[in-house]
């Protein structure tokens, strides 16, 4: 009791931060852009394929790869620059003088940018589910899987591994504001950040392989610590392996989680101490 | 006067090589205005975040000896600036319920109300300053910290700014402010403390001040801070005077 009492203050903080980000998001015209813009993709990307009108998870595959450069994209730009306004509005050095922790604030900016994230990403990818639904969904929906069987369960851990990759690379994007000290340095900063999550993590682990720092033995472990691999990974393990009934052992799923979640609170952990030191 | 809200004790600060304070002694008495006033780079915004508690002294104590509240000291940065896209109530209200604050006594303690449904990006330079002053208060702080609080706004809103300063001291309130605009705090504050090269040179009331230097703070403080020089005032304009870095100015009242 007397320990919630003591974190009450900055629990109650957290929520207004984080009511103060979704509410700002939520009003900016850009965002409703980015919003109508991924939905035209995922819509696009899914009408090319021919997934939906098969299963979902031949729907999941089609998406997978554009889903890989869109979520990180759209976290991003909802993220790169949003502390380092506060910070350049003085609103960091107001804060100072509130009962308001750092991890606070960090964590309600997170929180209230995450929700308007998944509703961005999550809200096509649930319309492209209910379409596979109604139009190609197996005549029995089957809630709980075993090898073999197409599930809407499926298409749920496709959404599940999709909002890791999104907590993780909004996670990044906010310690990239939070590190660059301007907003010109916070754009530089988020797009190194989208390109390392992107892309970064897996070259560095093909360079790894050629060097022969990593072996084949030890690969599906190690390909975790990069966030697309570690996304990519899960997707083949919990989704598509399970419906062809033979895992392609594309990583540890243990890890992949581990790696996807580790990125994440490294990530606020950079901004925290960032916020604090300003 | 009354108790010590405030007290720096030999305080230094420096970035790199460079001294912005020197060995300053400075206690602030409650329930009143402290000015500081001094010219550009005299260390005037280094001593108010030190006393704010935002910085802390390479040398030397500051210490708070007011009552135990949830938030001792309030600030109001040089240039406030928010987030856009909110209204006046909205953005009081966040920082409300930051220390579990009424918004509206905010709102109507700086005489907002009439405001508080437009946006934050609509307002005046004075309104947005204000504003930030109600931002200050929020949580009823024990002393208020406003630094510069009518740079850059005309007289009316400098004025309006200062009614706003003098009513929290008058509340029982703790505030110190620092200003370029002599006259305005010669009428407001009840100490004034003068810095010059990041020492403190004079610290007193305003009438002391003017005693012991000889007539009033515009006129005489040329004497006494380094690289000021003045415009000779006419004596029948009513002072409109500031230091503005290296020079002091009287202008009539237009």
């Amino acid at each position: 009791m007397t320990r919630f009492a003591a974190l009450r203050p900055a629990l109650a903080a957290t929520r207004a931060v984080g009511e103060r980000e979704l509410i700002a998001v939520v009003r900016s015209r850009t965002y409703w852009l980015l919003t109508a813009g991924v939905g035209v993709v995922v819509a696009s990307v899914a009408a090319a394929g021919s997934g939906v009108d098969t299963g979902y998870v031949p729907t999941v595959v089609d998406l997978l790869v554009p889903t890989e450069v869109l979520v990180p994209a759209v976290a991003f730009a909802v993220g790169y620059r949003v502390i380092a306004d506060d910070d350049r509005r003085g609103t960091l050095t107001v804060l100072e003088t509130y009962p308001v922790p750092s991890s606070a604030y960090v964590l309600g900016v997170y929180l209230g940018r995450l929700a308007a994230v998944l509703a961005t990403v999550s809200i096509p990818l649930i319309l492209v589910g209910g379409y596979v639904a109604a139009s190609a969904g197996p005549a029995s929906p089957v809630f709980a899987t075993h090898g073999g069987v197409d599930s809407p369960a499926l298409y749920g851990r496709f959404l599940g591994s999709t909002a890791l990759l999104a907590a993780a690379a909004l996670a990044v994007a906010l310690a990239a504001s939070a590190v660059s000290g301007s907003r010109r340095r916070a754009l530089v900063a988020g797009l190194l950040g989208l390109v390392a999550v992107v892309a970064g993590g897996d070259l560095g682990l093909l360079a790894a392989v050629n060097a022969g720092v990593v072996g084949s033995d030890t690969l599906s472990s190690v390909l975790a610590a990069s966030p697309t691999s570690a996304y990519r990974g899960l997707v083949f393990e919990t989704v598509v392996a399970v419906a062809v009934e033979r895992s392609p052992g594309a990583v540890a799923v243990g890890p992949a989680v581990a790696g996807l979640v580790g990125w994440t609170l490294f990530s606020l952990l950079v901004a925290t101490v960032a916020v604090s030191r300003r | 006067m009354t108790d010590t809200r405030l007290h720096a004790d030999e305080v230094n600060r420096t970035f790199g090589d460079v001294a912005a304070l020197t060995a300053v002694n400075l206690d602030v008495p409650a329930a009143a205005v402290t000015a500081l006033v001094g010219p550009n780079g005299s260390g005037k915004t280094t001593l108010l975040r030190l006393l704010a508690g935002l910085d802390e002294p390479t040398a030397g104590t500051v210490a708070y000896h007011g009552p135990a509240a949830t938030r001792e000291v309030g600030y109001l940065p040089q240039r406030p600036s928010f987030r856009p896209g909110f209204t006046v109530a909205e953005t009081l209200g966040f920082y409300a319920r930051l220390v579990d604050d009424d918004p509206d006594r905010l709102v109507e303690r700086v005489g907002l109300s009439a405001a508080a449904d437009r946006r934050i990006e609509a307002l005046s330079g004075g309104m947005t300053r204000l504003v930030g002053v109600a931002q200050s208060l929020a949580g009823s702080p024990p002393v208020v910290v406003l630094d510069e609080p009518g740079s850059g706004l005309d007289p009316e809103a400098t004025a309006r700014v200062f009614d706003v300063v003098e009513r929290l001291a008058a509340d029982g309130r703790t505030v110190v402010i620092s200003s370029h605009d002599l006259a305005l705090v010669e009428r407001t504050a009840d100490c004034v403390a003068v810095l010059d090269g990041g020492e403190l040179v004079a610290h007193d009331s305003p009438a002391g001040l003017r005693a012991s230097w000889g007539g009033p703070l515009v006129e005489t403080v040329v004497d006494h801070v380094d690289g000021i020089t003045t415009t000779p005032a006419d004596e029948d304009t009513t002072a409109q005077a500031s230091i503005t870095g290296t020079d002091t100015t009287r202008e009539a009242d237009q």
